[in-house]
């Protein structure tokens, strides 16, 4: 269909409102009720976060569909208008100011990638506008002043804290950490040293590296040269080959833990079981024994063709949706995005009804308080707006596949 | 910090060296025969490496297939380059085919992800474990490496100062209005100048694969090392190239206990401005040169 079509159909649409309105006597206020809420979903459709961003897309929108057909929150219905960041933070601020400035949304969700969401906040904040993102650098949390800014991924930080988890249960002694040289890798490495230091444990030794090298040889020597007995790292899939492959070359025996975006099948792929063996993958998971999860799956899979495991931050961006209907929901009807942004605390923090989706949340809060579960996490926010969720530590097996050892619940 | 581990970083150094050497060299060539830097000599490299791992894996995982078919994937591309863009630009000043080989490598890497996508690709070399000389541990794929560089070298070198079409290209380089009233067709020249730089970008681009990983912008993270080691050595001289490229590396590395792993880099071209101030025409003008 074309754009012209669809304006044509608004134009009906709204012509026929118009006159329904004068049919029974009345003047559209400016701002009318029946006006739909307007939503800009901003996600990584193409470039290295291509991998995920069409399915968090399609759950922003099959969120949506759910939400018109339950009636819609507080009397009005959604609308999303759908822009590609192309994984690029210049494309995202131009897609963001379309977003704001043409289709005049009034909240923006589903920004992946810390790089990315670090520089389209401060956009939709000058704007009043509320963004959701499933980044995980800690400067997000300390940079959203107004606390207009929602995390539905874990912090970095959080993701150290599991990280000093697992190497405690697992008895390590003498840790060292090597990262990737941005927000997030560094974020990954001091969030493990302050959770193991406070557990009064020593790193005993601390590599931060430039990316793109050739080798990380020089880095490898120096972190091996204390003799750790785990190395703890914040990095991506190409340098974590690359480095994994020259510490196999150097025949030191310690273990891994690495964070599940870098520690993947594609890693076993490229380096094979042998040297991959015993490497402990670390990564956020979503709320799998609850409801709201079973109901996203099965959505997830009948829009995308594809297993919801694949894709952890399209049940993110299916709570995003969800829980703004609840909070405008709360909020009620003629509220200001101020005033729903403040409720989003208030639906899916602890001390109401637990519920597991926006048609059950909807009918509770004609009763009082509820806490919606989502699909991603329990979804509870903290004074920055972040969220905790569980975490798996699987172990790569002598023929390579992933083993789930525990859920880690920090 | 005893005397192995310096040891140990200045091998890690020269490693690291012997690839942006062979980067170098590439760059010299146009440098000094074409005359302008060429700023596509990077993605040409990750030409190669592509070419390298699609004939590797063509060939059911021969690297010598693979080294092959990079050096001549890469070789093609150089020379289509030169015939389409850069032969129609001769003649005017540097900054023309300076811009077009800009132009040129934005072209390769967007065609590289638009249909090879983003995935880190792996050459199928089977890991050895390293071992240990004296203080120093070496692993035997490095070995192999900073062979192929050597190798590469002793091959431009002696096509330069051995071959009747090195003293043609050398003429060329040195007075190309001279040559052509000697009769040296300037374009025979060119294009046998293009097919050694592309095919030794291509080798470099597989010995970098086969070291790291293969992605799009693999040999773009090579250029700026290269084009310092390029200028270290002498633009045009393939000698000066490779002690350059070694001498960024191995001054890397040796930094680190000093300055950390993020400055390093920074290091490099410290060096490369110390030497310049010194030496401003570069380590070996005078002696080995091309042109």
């Amino acid at each position: 269909m074309t754009k012209f079509q669809i304006e044509r159909r608004r134009l009906l649409i709204a012509g026929g409102a118009g006159a329904l309105a004068l049919a029974a006597g009345r003047v559209l206020p400016a701002q009318a009720a029946e006006d739909p809420f307007r939503i800009g979903a901003l996600n990584p459709v193409t470039g290295a976060g291509g991998t995920y961003g069409p399915g968090m897309q399609k759950a922003i929108l099959f969120a949506v569909d759910e939400i018109n057909e339950a009636g819609g929150a507080a009397g009005r219905t959604l609308e999303v208008f759908a822009e590609d960041t192309q994984t690029t933070p210049d494309a995202a601020v131009t897609a963001v100011k379309k977003l704001i400035e043409v289709n005049k949304v009034q909240i923006v969700m589903g920004t992946w990638s810390s790089g990315i969401t670090l520089a389209v906040m401060p956009i939709t904040t000058e704007a009043g506008i509320p963004e959701m993102n499933t980044s995980g650098a800690p400067a997000i949390s300390t940079e959203d002043k107004d606390d207009l800014v929602w995390r539905f991924q874990a912090t970095n930080g959080r993701f150290g804290r599991a990280f000093a988890e697992i190497a405690e249960q697992r008895g390590f002694k003498r840790p060292a950490t090597m990262a990737f040289n941005n927000a997030s890798g560094v974020g990954n490495t001091e969030g493990f040293k302050d959770a193991w230091e406070a557990k009064g444990g020593e790193v005993v030794a601390s590599v931060v590296y430039e990316p793109k090298r050739a080798s990380y040889r020089s880095e490898l020597q120096e972190v091996l040269a204390a003799d750790p007995d785990v190395i703890v790292t914040g990095s991506y899939l190409p340098d974590t080959t690359i480095i994994l492959r020259e510490w196999y070359q150097s025949g030191h025996e310690n273990k891994w833990i690495i964070p599940g975006w870098a520690a993947n099948p594609k890693l076993v792929d490229a380096l094979g079981p042998e040297v991959t063996q015993g490497v402990i993958a670390v990564e956020s998971i979503a709320n799998e024994k609850a409801p709201s999860y079973e109901r996203f799956a099965r959505m997830y899979k009948e829009a995308t063709g594809n297993d919801a495991s694949t894709n952890i931050y399209a049940a993110m961006t299916y709570d995003m949706a969800i829980v703004w209907a609840l909070a405008m929901e709360a909020a009620g009807p003629g509220a200001s995005v101020a005033e729903i942004n403040a409720k989003i605390r208030d639906v899916a923090n602890p001390g109401g009804k637990e519920v597991y989706s926006f048609e059950e949340g909807k009918a509770a809060l004609k009763d009082g308080p509820i806490d919606y579960q989502g699909a991603s996490s329990r979804l509870d926010f903290d004074e920055y707006g972040d969220v905790t969720p569980d975490f798996s530590e699987a172990v790569v097996q002598p023929d390579g596949s992933f083993k789930r050892v525990s859920v880690v619940k920090i | 910090m005893s005397f192995g581990y310096l040891l140990n970083l200045a091998v890690n150094g020269a490693i690291e060296g012997s690839i942006i050497a062979l980067g170098a060299l590439a760059l010299t060539l146009v440098f000094g025969i074409a005359r302008f830097p060429n700023a596509s000599a990077g993605d040409v490299i990750t030409v190669g490496a592509y070419a390298g791992y699609g004939g590797q894996l063509a060939s059911g995982g021969l690297m010598a297939a693979g080294v092959v078919s990079g050096m001549v994937g890469a070789a093609a591309i150089s020379l289509a380059f030169y015939w389409f863009v850069f032969r129609k630009l001769a003649g005017r000043s540097a900054v023309y085919p300076l811009i077009a080989s800009i132009g040129a490598a934005f072209l390769i890497r967007a065609a590289i992800t638009f249909f090879l996508g983003h995935d880190q690709r792996v050459y199928d070399v089977p890991l050895t474990r390293a071992v240990a000389l004296g203080p120093v541990r070496v692993v035997p794929t490095d070995l192999y490496l900073a062979a192929g560089a050597l190798a590469a070298l002793a091959v431009v070198f002696a096509l330069l100062h051995m071959t009747p079409l090195g003293r043609r290209m050398r003429a060329v380089a040195d007075n190309p209005d001279l040559a052509r009233a000697s009769g040296i067709s300037a374009r025979r020249v060119m294009t046998a100048m293009w097919l050694i730089a592309g095919a030794v970008s291509g080798l470099a681009g597989v010995l970098l694969g086969v070291k790291t990983v293969v992605m799009p912008e693999m040999g773009w993270d090579l250029l700026l090392p290269a084009f310092a080691a390029t200028i270290l050595g002498t633009i045009g001289n393939p000698v000066g190239a490779v002690v350059g490229g070694l001498l960024i590396g191995v001054a890397q590395e040796l930094s680190t206990p000093f300055v950390g792993f993020t400055y390093k880099i920074g290091v490099g071209f410290l060096v490369l401005l110390l030497v310049l101030m010194v030496r401003p025409q570069g380590l070996f003008s005078g002696a080995e040169r091309v042109r």
